[in-house]
């Protein structure tokens, strides 16, 4: 978007939320580009580009929240807003205020570099079918998935406070994943890259992806774990998806903001895992997938501290919760696109690395489970369950064989508290999916963390 | 939507082309911990247009209106570097009528289902003080036309009205969400009574505790928690799973691979549903598709791409939204019902545990059926009476080896939205709990 452009977009969106008599409104449009191309197996299934181009205007008055999204940006959207004006007056008021900003106006821009349009789409492809090519000729293996896909986005965004801001974004990453096949067995396993870091980060992966053909094979002829409860040594990646999952969703204060039951579990100064536990959200990292400069409510990115030395000290906010519970906004009202409202999200979330060291971990464990990789997981507050790419078998400190189906489960708080160790290896993660809430997903969000012990976990195999 | 013209122009550049159309409008209401909380209106339109030139299948997609001669560029350019088309985009379809929801459902204003809100999460307070009611009514309109240059030029309307139900109860070190659901999609208005009933009677399994014990033992699934269970079906069903050799069902047509009490259609006629439709996402005319006859495995979804691979007829299942590419997968799920009840069920079989929910379906070996499932909301059952609420309890196993012992079926079909199921009865999946008991 030039300079030109964003002046007479601000002029426009002036003229929206003008003379609108509510307590606060604000209106977000965005302008993407997106591209993707898609392997399965030898062959191509799809490659293509998509434009999209919308926003969303939400109206507060009287303790009650009025949104709409939209495509069309015309002279509509003067309607619109009153229309939300008129229905947020229908509504029975509230006692409740969103938290405030002064006036603010900047434009944020990439370094060229990171924008993924000034590569061009047979570049893409070329780079992914190389990728899959080194699967599909791996002996063994049956089928492929693999998939570049990348974004580039302008989001302009004004509030009725005088907050004017004019941001660029952009995202690449490709995900592979073999599947291996003996009669009946089947095994896959998958990886990949992604950050905010330009096309050019993704070149020169062909080790990751060698090791995703390597391990699928390996996994045949791995035996299901017995279910049961063990001590296990989780790498960072898993102890990262279980930071994001089990723990990171209950840090959002949408759920907390409205329930008093909540809101005294969740207080500051609780108790929260063992001592030794510390876990950060900072959406200021430079080059995470999580990052950004403002939220998309016009707030400035931040570094929240949620747990410090076992005891909760923080949650993560949007306006809305914020000026509920009386606290500062800490930027992590965002919104997965220009068709989506903002809701509270993580940004790039992660454990602080302590002293331990995986050998260690493994030294003490009489018998347990080493656990590696994550298909991803879910929580429903207090509970958890995720699940594991492989996991080796240990015993008297050594690991000793493969095992897969490996699914973890329990309670947050329980499970936080059964910390023994924690490493000294902290890993951030990007990658191509990312977090769902709300019908909102994949938002990009970066994770990480070092490696875990945790002893009587609840794993689920056979 | 400038459709034809789309359509003109990319079938003058290609050799084939197909513009498919979609715009929604769509209100939220939501109530969080009892409260009101927000009330949205999504307005949203777009297309996705696929071309075919030299052979050769190309991909763009845009919800902006002043890039259209940019979108017919990208799907060429696309096609320039795109796989071989082993198929011919849909001629005109002849669908049969579908009832795709019912025009009362949007002569209900955002205001009645605040009212609506308010007066279930009012009943609540006073019939069960400690739980906080998270509610979502959505309304959705939704409009879709395919046109191709194979002569498809169709179109339908679908009205869709569902309310997701949240109840929470939360106390000392301890928290349980209690799932409901309602599909308002046929204009009924809404009943409280009968929700208000079910969310009371599961608060009230859920005031005791109970010890899960860990090992093989019977599970009653009732109709809330079996989508998650059944989360390896769509992929097993899928022609595309197939066209990979990916499926575990490749080759066993005709095998009964599930119970044979058991029968399994994929119906996008069932009225009313969430997913009725006439005809599929690339203009074919859909049908109701039995998956499995008393067990029996009877066949895949197709869409056209991967109908074309086996050498069939597609059956009308492809699924997309306008940014993103058609794939088969399922419309409206249904199980028959079989005559059991459930009291009566429970007394028969005596002990074990009855699951309202699982979290954790889609993250196991999909593929091979494994699932490992967290079940959230589940209760110990002896003698044929529920005892208390189980904490921490995962069911794991194969799905179709679990499905191929169900031995009780339930006389009701949960109206789910896209789901219609029957609490299923399997006499022994293996729980692993925290929680130990003796013997």
């Amino acid at each position: 978007m030039s300079d030109s452009d964003s002046r007479g977009m601000r002029a426009f969106l002036d003229e929206v939320l003008d003379g609108l008599a509510v307590d606060y409104a604000d209106i977000r449009v965005e302008e993407s580009e997106r591209s993707s191309v898609l392997y399965r197996g030898e062959r191509l299934d799809s490659i293509g580009r998509s434009f999209e181009r919308g926003g969303c205007l939400r109206v507060f008055d009287r303790g009650n929240w009025v949104v709409a999204t939209f495509n069309a940006i015309d002279e509509s959207l003067v309607g619109l807003a009153e229309d939300l004006a008129r229905q947020a007056e229908e509504l029975p008021p509230r006692e409740s205020a969103p938290a405030r900003l002064g006036p603010h106006e900047e434009t944020v821009r990439l370094d060229p570099a990171q924008d993924p349009r000034t590569v061009s789409l047979a570049d893409k492809r070329m780079l992914i079918h190389h990728y899959n090519s080194i699967l599909t000729s791996t002996p063994g293996i049956v089928s492929t998935v693999a998939q570049y896909r990348d974004e580039h986005r302008f989001t302009v965004f004004l509030s009725s406070e005088g907050r004017f801001l004019d941001q660029e974004r952009a995202d690449c990453g490709f995900h592979v994943r073999a599947v291996a096949r003996d009669g009946s067995n089947i095994q896959d396993y998958g990886d990949g890259f992604g950050k905010p870091q330009g096309f050019a980060a993704l070149l020169h992966r062909e080790a990751l992806v060698e090791r995703v053909g390597k391990v699928a094979l390996d996994l045949l002829r791995a035996e299901p774990v017995a279910a049961g409860r063990y001590t296990v040594i989780v790498d960072p990646l898993l102890a990262a998806v279980f930071c994001h999952e089990a723990f990171g969703h209950l840090a959002e204060a949408d759920h907390v903001v409205d329930n008093e039951r909540l809101r005294e579990m969740m207080r500051p100064g609780t108790p929260f895992g063992v001592e030794e536990l510390s876990i950060v959200d900072d959406a200021t990292m430079p080059g995470e997938r999580g990052s950004y400069r403002y939220d998309d409510e016009g707030v400035p990115a931040g570094r929240t501290e949620l747990i410090r030395q076992g005891r909760l000290v923080g949650l993560l906010h949007d306006r809305s919760s914020a000026g509920q519970m009386a606290a500062p906004p800490t930027g992590n009202g965002r919104a997965l696109s220009c068709h989506f409202p903002p809701v509270v999200r993580m940004s790039n979330t992660f454990i602080e690395p302590r002293e331990a060291d995986v050998d260690e971990m493994l030294d003490k464990t009489e018998r347990g489970l080493y656990i590696c990789g994550s298909r991803g997981g879910m929580t429903e507050l207090e509970s958890f369950t995720f699940s594991a790419q492989y996991a080796w078998l240990v015993e008297s400190g050594r690991k000793r064989r493969l095992v897969r189906d490996v699914t973890l489960a329990g309670n947050v708080f329980e499970t936080m508290s059964h910390i023994t160790d924690i490493g000294d290896d902290l890993v951030l993660f990007g990658g191509l999916g990312g977090c769902g809430k709300a019908g909102q997903g994949p938002l990009p969000v970066g994770l990480g963390a070092p490696h875990l012990r945790i002893s009587d976990v609840v794993v689920g195999g056979r | 939507m400038r459709v034809d013209a789309v359509l003109a122009m990319a079938g003058l550049r290609a050799d084939a082309a197909e513009v498919y159309v979609e715009e929604t409008d769509r209100t939220v209401v939501e109530f969080r911990a009892g409260q009101f909380r927000s009330q949205e209106t999504r307005l949203e339109r777009g297309c996705g247009l696929r071309v075919v030139r030299e052979g050769r299948l190309g991909f763009a997609a845009s919800s902006n209106d002043e890039r259209y001669d940019e979108l017919v560029d990208a799907a060429l350019e696309a096609a320039g570097l795109g796989g071989p088309a082993g198929f011919a985009f849909a001629a005109q379809p002849a669908p049969p009528p579908v009832a795709t929801g019912h025009s009362r459902v949007m002569l209900y204003p955002p205001r009645r289902m605040a009212e609506w809100g308010r007066e279930l999460c009012s009943a609540m307070r006073s019939r069960v003080p400690e739980m906080r009611l998270d509610l979502t009514f959505t309304r959705t309109r939704r409009e879709v036309r395919i046109a191709t240059t194979g002569g498809a030029d169709a179109g339908y309307e679908r009205t869709t009205f569902d309310l997701h139900a949240s109840g929470l109860i939360a106390g000392a070190g301890s928290m349980i969400w209690l799932p409901e659901y309602v599909n308002l999609s046929d204009g009924r208005p809404f009943e409280l009574e009968p929700l208000c009933n079910r969310l009371e009677q599961t608060a009230r399994h859920s005031r005791r505790r109970a010890r899960a014990r860990t090992g093989d033992q019977p599970v009653i699934v009732t109709a809330l928690a079996l989508p998650a269970l059944l989360a390896p079906l769509p992929g097993g069903t899928s022609g595309r799973h197939r066209q990979k050799r990916i499926s575990p069902l490749i080759g066993r047509e005709g095998e009964r691979v599930l119970a044979d009490c058991l029968s399994v259609t994929d119906n996008p006629h069932r009225a009313c549903s969430l997913a009725a439709a006439p005809f599929d996402g690339e203009g074919v005319a859909t049908r109701p598709v039995p998956l499995f006859e008393r067990g029996a495995f009877r066949g895949f979804l197709y869409d056209l791409d991967s109908a074309a691979d086996a050498g069939v007829a597609a059956t009308g299942s492809a699924r997309r939204e306008y940014p993103t590419l058609p794939a088969p997968g399922f419309s409206n799920l249904e199980i028959a019902p079989g005559t059991a009840g459930l009291e009566e069920a429970l007394r028969a079989t005596g002990s074990g545990l009855l699951v309202c929910q699982f979290v954790g379906g889609g993250q196991s070996n999909l593929l091979a059926g494994e699932v490992a499932l967290n079940a959230i909301s589940a209760y110990r059952f002896e003698r044929g009476e529920i005892t208390g609420r189980v904490k921490d309890a995962m069911v794991t196993g194969n799905v179709y080896e679990m499905l191929a012992t169900v031995d009780l079926v339930g006389d009701e079909q949960r109206d789910l939205g896209r789901w219609f199921l029957p609490w299923l009865r399997f006499p022994s999946l293996r729980v692993v709990a925290r929680e130990r008991v003796a013997g």
